[in-house]
C-alpha cells in the first residue's frame, strides 16, 4: 500500500476532530473578545465574579492586545491549517497548538495562583487547546514514521 | 509521502517546531509579565512625576476642568480603567494642567473596600494618595477574598515613592476616615452615582458624566465638552 494512501486515512480522524475543536475555540475566543471590547462581563456559572476578575485583571492584555484576541488568532490559524492540511498544514497545526498549550498552562497558573479566580471560558479554551495538540500530534506521527 | 514536499526531514522540522514553540511561548510569558508587572514603585513614581498632588487631588489646582473620579478599590472595572486608561489620561490632560482629578473613594463592595480606602486616605495625609491608589489597583485581587491584609497594604506602602511608612501606619491607626467615606457616599447619592467607575467632568462648558466607560474616546470628548471647546 502506498504510504500516502495509508497516511491519508490516518489523517482523517485527527483532521475532523481538530476542525471541530478549532471552531469551538474560535467561538469562545470571539465571545470573550466581544465582551472585552463591549465592556461586558462574560456569562459565567456561579456568581460570575471569577470571569469578571480574570477578564479585567492586568494579565488580560498583552502589549495592549486582549488575550482573547490572541486566542482568536490562534484558533483561526488552526482552522487555516486544517483547511490547508498536507504536510505544511499538519506541522502548522502542531506548532500553533503547542504554543497555545504552553501559553494556556501559564494562563491557568495565573488564574489559580496569582489572580485567585477562575474563568470557565478560559479553562474550556485551555482544555480545547490541549486536545488540539493531541490531535495535531496524532497527525504528525505518521509523517515521521513514513520517512 | 508527498514527493513535492519541501520538507527534507520531518524529524528535524518537528524538533525545530518544538524549539520555535518554546521560544514563542516564553516570549509571550515575558511580555505578559512585563505588562502585568507594571505596579512597581519605580513605575508609579514615573507615572506621577511632575504632577502636583495634594490630599486626594491630583494636578494643577487652577486646571479649568475637574474630574471627580468615583471608584471602589475592589471594583474590577475600576482596576481595568486605572491600568489601561488612567495613565493616558494623566499624560494627555493632567500633566499639562488642563484637568485635575479629585478622588471620590467609595467603599460599597465589602469590608476589604473599606480597609483599602482607609489605607489610601492615610497615604493622602502625606499627599501620596495617587501612587498608592495605582498600586492598589495594580495588585487588585478577587473581590472580598480577603486579599486586603495588613501585610498587603504595608507592602504597597513600602513601594510607594516618597511615603513615610511609619507616619502612614500612625495615620491608619489613629484615624478611621469614616467622615471622608461618608462624605463621598453622600455626594455620590446627590450626583446619582450608583456604579463604579463613574467619571464626572466639570468645567466652563458644563458637566459631563460617564458611568459606562468602554472607550478612551469618551474621555476625550467629555474633556472637550467640559472645557467648552
Amino acid at each position: 500500500m502506498a504510504p500516502s494512501v495509508r497516511s491519508g486515512r490516518r489523517y482523517t480522524a485527527p483532521r475532523v476532530a481538530l476542525l471541530a475543536l478549532a471552531v469551538v475555540g474560535v467561538l469562545i475566543s470571539a465571545y470573550l473578545t466581544w465582551t472585552h471590547f463591549a465592556g461586558l462581563t462574560p456569562v459565567c456559572t456561579g456568581s460570575g465574579e471569577g470571569c469578571q476578575t480574570v477578564q479585567s485583571s492586568r494579565y488580560a492584555s498583552l502589549l495592549g492586545i486582549p488575550v482573547a484576541v490572541l486566542g482568536l488568532v490562534a484558533y483561526g490559524g488552526l482552522v487555516f491549517s486544517v483547511a490547508v492540511w498536507a504536510e505544511i498544514g499538519i506541522f502548522l497545526s502542531f506548532l500553533i497548538s503547542l504554543v497555545g498549550t504552553l501559553f494556556s498552562v501559564y494562563l491557568t497558573y495565573l488564574e489559580v495562583f496569582i489572580i485567585g479566580a477562575l474563568c470557565q471560558w478560559c479553562l474550556a479554551s485551555a482544555v480545547i487547546m490541549v486536545a488540539a495538540l493531541v490531535c495535531a500530534t496524532l497527525a504528525v506521527l505518521p509523517l515521521l514514521r513514513a520517512r | 509521502m508527498d514527493k513535492n514536499s519541501t520538507l527534507r526531514s520531518p524529524r528535524t522540522l518537528l524538533a525545530l517546531l518544538v524549539a520555535v514553540a518554546i521560544i514563542v511561548a516564553t516570549l509571550l510569558v515575558v511580555l505578559s509579565q512585563l505588562g502585568g508587572g507594571g505596579g512597581s514603585g519605580g513605575d508609579v513614581g514615573e507615572m506621577y512625576a511632575g504632577i502636583p498632588q495634594k490630599g486626594t487631588t491630583l494636578g494643577d489646582g487652577d486646571a479649568p476642568v475637574t474630574l471627580y473620579l468615583y471608584e471602589d478599590f475592589q471594583c474590577p472595572f475600576c482596576g481595568q480603567f486605572d491600568r489601561e486608561m488612567f495613565p493616558d489620561l494623566l499624560d494627555d490632560y493632567v500633566r499639562d494642567g488642563e484637568v485635575k482629578v479629585v478622588a471620590e473613594t467609595m467603599a460599597f463592595l465589602g469590608p476589604d473596600s473599606v480597609t483599602a480606602a482607609r489605607a489610601a486616605f492615610a497615604a493622602a495625609e502625606q499627599d501620596r494618595y495617587w501612587p498608592y491608589h495605582s498600586l492598589l489597583f495594580e495588585n487588585q485581587g478577587e473581590e472580598n477574598s480577603g486579599y486586603v491584609t495588613d501585610d498587603f497594604l504595608r507592602g504597597l506602602a513600602e513601594d510607594t515613592p516618597g511615603l513615610d511608612v511609619k507616619k502612614w501606619e500612625d495615620a491608619r491607626a489613629g484615624e478611621s476616615f469614616t467622615r471622608e467615606l461618608e462624605a463621598v457616599q453622600a455626594k455620590a447619592q446627590s450626583e446619582g452615582v450608583n456604579s463604579t467607575p463613574t467619571l464626572i467632568f466639570e468645567g466652563p462648558g458644563g458637566q459631563v458624566k460617564i458611568d459606562r466607560l468602554t472607550d478612551y474616546d469618551q474621555i476625550t470628548s467629555a474633556v472637550d465638552k467640559a472645557d467648552g471647546s
